[in-house]
């Protein structure tokens, strides 16, 4: 009898053992150098000298931005960081959220002295953005029937020193909390950019047609930009047609400095009388803070060299039209060295299974480009389709861009995922197999692709898992 | 000299008062309410969760009794779609545990997914997908649903092998195209089959790595009613004709473009019954923005058609029109012919 108990807990634990061995894993984030952060542009063949204005953009990429009273003025009066590489800054300058959140800080060390820290910014949480999907009622629910979605930005000057008598609330983040009135997005990584701002629309809308001929349920469409009705391609919607808008709109919209394409500083959604919220704008004394009127953001006809000319906005889109895609790398799993054919197997997997089907490993080649020779003609390996697709009641978020509703995002270029630590667009997890499983649910495109991820056997899955960290 | 004293204190108090005040006074301290502003930490209502309240371009309708595609419904383990006059007994085991996305702007409809319930005993699972393609607005070059098949069949990516070509088979005494494909990286098998139904290419699509789980769901499709098919009965004469692109100048009596307030660039493909009399009777978007919806709505409201005879007898016409741009196609040609 108790040779047969030894026995049965024997049993028990190498169940445990061989169930761990089996149960598939995240490798993580990859965190050997795979060269990411490098410019697309090969100096021997750059023959209009676009690299020295990628090495411009860099730097300026990482300027810390002030209120007033330095060589980068402009700051406010709301932001949610002080310079670009603080949000896009994991795997390198111009990626994603890094594993330290910099917004953590920012009511301690002279960033933003006045605000309190909203309760969702951690240490070590995502590097976040915060939108309302819909404006506050005066009695503090949320009017469903007033959509908002414009970014409440986390941060104001009020309190620092070079911002004079400029004195603002910071929205209520635990009301909106209470109401449930909150949804969070994380930096887009930029690596690569340039590439995919030069795939041609024909490509792309082949693309979409070839695709059609799924069994999977897919059928993704485009958003457009408003103005001259090309597809758009930027932002987790899709929303922005190229980098200069998306330059120019994040320098608004997170840092708040005015520039050659949003002229103006930018009141909340409700700051300016939206949402029958009554108000009128940003006070006087918190406009032109800076004290160099408008745009604070300019080009510079007197400086040199070349590229000083630029404003900051045309050297963010040029240091991010010059990234190179990020390269991919090997992959270690529990300390050990993932072998090149599992990964083989798991492209091959991932494809069969249907997650290439918007994840497109390479939605095309590109145009002939004015820029560099490095961006003509050259595949683009961005595991995307640009399209926007429904993602179903578990990722939606209630905010409209442009022609994408409220559960509709573009598919996101999955290159550079092996060192990317936040998913999704608010980076609720840093977990593939958590990220894949919420691309499942009512109204979803994915939910049958996501199901053939999980009737994969174990092995199979876990190969899946290490070629995602390899890209 | 009580006077300079006084001043002095007064100069001290306003001071220090100063900060004071600038600090109460502070917006910081006082936002207003409404807006992006609430300070209401217990609010009466919350947005419900898991709930799509902003929706981009969706599906609607002029109506809420007449059947549309997308309107079918699992009841009692039986998934029913009066628009397709569809009836299938789920199988043993098998739930739908998501719905499936709005019609797409390419005339894709999911109709209905379903995974293998937490009481199902098979050693591998599978999935059940059924969709719509409306051969109205499909951009692929396919007239029905067998030339969808073989379609499909033509241009099967290089991940799969052909498994079984694509051949006549009945279920429910009715005619479907049945072709196989497989995957062998991923040892999982598709089974296709496809009939034609009002206009649209109805596809059910059975995925596993078991091939024996999947003959016995297409062995259990069996149990699923359906339309007699196109002409054999007199039944179908109270359904609309289906005729692609029947919204030509020669069809019409009168017709008025809408008036779009928003610039767009969207497809809008519209689903249209008209009734005997030439007046359109239903109108289904498949994606519009509410604004689209409206616009053509009205236009609509004024269309006239010539009333359409078939062997004698007035009929109801169903067709489709795409308002602003099309879908691509994955090919050059072109297809234009009667669909019934």
């Amino acid at each position: 009898m108790r040779n047969a108990k030894i026995a049965f807990v024997f049993l028990f634990a190498a169940l445990i053992v061989v169930g761990q061995v089996l149960a598939q894993t995240d490798p993580g984030v990859q965190s050997g150098s795979r060269g990411t952060g490098a410019t697309i542009i090969n100096p021997a063949n750059d023959p209009n000298g676009f690299t020295a204005f990628f090495n411009d953009g860099l730097n300026r990429f990482q300027e810390v931005e002030t209120v007033s009273n330095s060589a980068n003025t402009g700051l406010g009066p709301r932001f949610n960081s002080n310079q670009c590489s603080s949000c896009h800054a994991q795997p390198a300058v111009g990626g994603s959220g890094a594993a330290v959140n910099p917004q953590f800080e920012f009511t301690s060390n002279g960033v933003a002295p006045g605000s309190t820290t909203p309760y969702f910014v951690t240490a070590n949480g995502p590097t976040l953005e915060a939108r309302f999907p819909f404006f506050f009622n005066s009695n503090g629910t949320a009017n469903t029937s007033s959509p908002n979605g414009g970014v409440e930005d986390l941060f104001t000057v009020t309190g620092r020193s070079d911002a004079g008598s400029c004195s603002l609330p910071q929205p209520s983040f635990a009301a909106a909390q209470a109401a449930n009135n909150i949804i969070f997005r994380i930096p887009t990584p930029t690596f690569g950019a340039g590439l995919i701002e030069n795939l041609d629309e024909s490509t792309l809308l082949l693309n979409q047609a070839n695709n059609l001929n799924n069994n999977l349920g897919i059928a993704g469409t485009f958003n457009h930009n408003g103005n001259d009705s090309t597809i758009s391609r930027f932002g987790w919607k899709a929303q922005n047609k190229s980098l200069h808008i998306f330059a120019g709109e994040a320098y608004n919209v997170e840092m708040g400095i005015s520039n050659e394409l949003f002229p103006q500083d930018r009141p909340l959604p409700g700051e300016d009388g939206n949402g029958n919220s009554g108000l009128t704008g940003l006070p006087s004394n918190c406009l032109n803070l800076s004290g160099t009127g408008y745009p604070e953001d300019t080009s510079n006809p007197k400086s040199t060299p070349n590229a000083a000319v630029l404003d900051d906005v045309s050297a963010f889109a040029n240091f991010m039209r010059f990234l190179a895609p990020p390269p991919t790398g090997s992959v270690v799993l529990n300390g050990q060295q993932v072998s090149a054919s599992t990964i083989t197997a798991g492209s091959q997997l991932f494809s069969s299974i249907g997650c290439a089907t918007c994840h497109n490993p390479s939605p095309g080649t590109t145009q002939v480009s004015n820029f560099v020779p490095a961006l003509s003609g050259v595949p683009v390996p961005a595991f995307s389709d640009i399209e926007i697709h429904f993602m179903g009641t578990g990722l939606a978020d209630n905010v409209s861009q442009g022609g994408a509703g409220g559960d509709q995002f573009r598919t996101a270029p999955l290159w550079g995922l092996g060192q990317r630590i936040f998913l999704l667009h608010d980076g609720r997890t840093t977990n593939l197999i958590t990220a894949i499983q919420d691309h499942a649910s009512h109204g979803s495109e994915a939910s049958i692709v996501e199901e053939n991820f999980f009737n994969l056997n174990s092995t199979q899955q876990q190969e899946v898992l290490d070629f995602l960290r390899s890209l | 000299m009580p006077f300079p004293h006084t001043s002095l204190l007064l100069a001290f108090a306003s001071f220090v008062a100063a900060p004071t005040w600038a600090q109460s006074t502070s917006p910081q301290n006082t936002p207003p309410n409404g807006g992006d502003f609430s300070n209401n930490l217990q609010p009466v209502t919350k947005v419900p969760s898991g709930v799509i309240l902003v929706k981009g371009a969706w599906s609607s309708a002029s109506d809420s009794v007449t059947p549309v595609p997308e309107g079918g419904s699992v009841a009692n383990n039986i998934f029913s779609n009066p628009y397709f006059g569809m009836s299938y007994p789920l199988p043993q085991d098998w739930v739908e545990k998501y719905k499936g996305p709005p019609p797409s702007d390419s005339g894709r409809y999911v109709l209905l997914q379903l995974s293998p319930a937490e009481t199902f005993k098979g050693s591998a699972r599978g999935t059940i997908l059924v969709t719509a393609e409306d051969l109205f607005f499909t951009p692929i070059p396919a007239r029905s649903a067998e030339e969808l098949v073989n379609y499909s069949k033509d241009n099967l990516q290089a991940d799969y092998k052909l498994e079984m070509s694509p051949a006549h088979t009945t279920i429910g005494e009715r005619t479907f195209t049945f072709f196989a494909y497989w995957s062998p990286v991923a040892e999982l098998h598709w089974y296709v089959l496809a009939t034609d139904i009002r206009c649209h290419a109805v596809e059910i699509v059975m995925t596993s790595r078991d091939t024996k789980l999947l003959s016995s769901l297409v062995l259990d499709l069996n149990r699923m009613r359906l339309p007699a098919e196109a002409g054999s009965t007199p039944s179908d004469a109270g359904t609309p004709v289906c005729i692609k692109d029947y919204a030509r100048d020669e069809n019409m009596v009168a017709r008025t473009d809408p008036v779009f307030t928003e610039h767009r660039f969207n497809p809008v493909p519209v689903r249209i019954i008209v009734d005997k009399e030439g007046k359109v009777k239903h109108i289904h978007f498949l994606s519009a923005f509410p604004d689209q919806a409206k616009a053509i709505t009205d236009a609509l409201a004024q269309w006239r058609f010539k009333p359409y005879k078939r062997d004698g007898q007035l009929r109801e016409v169903e067709t489709g029109i795409m308002f602003g741009r099309a879908a691509h196609r994955p090919r050059s040609q072109t297809v234009s012919a009667t669909v019934e």
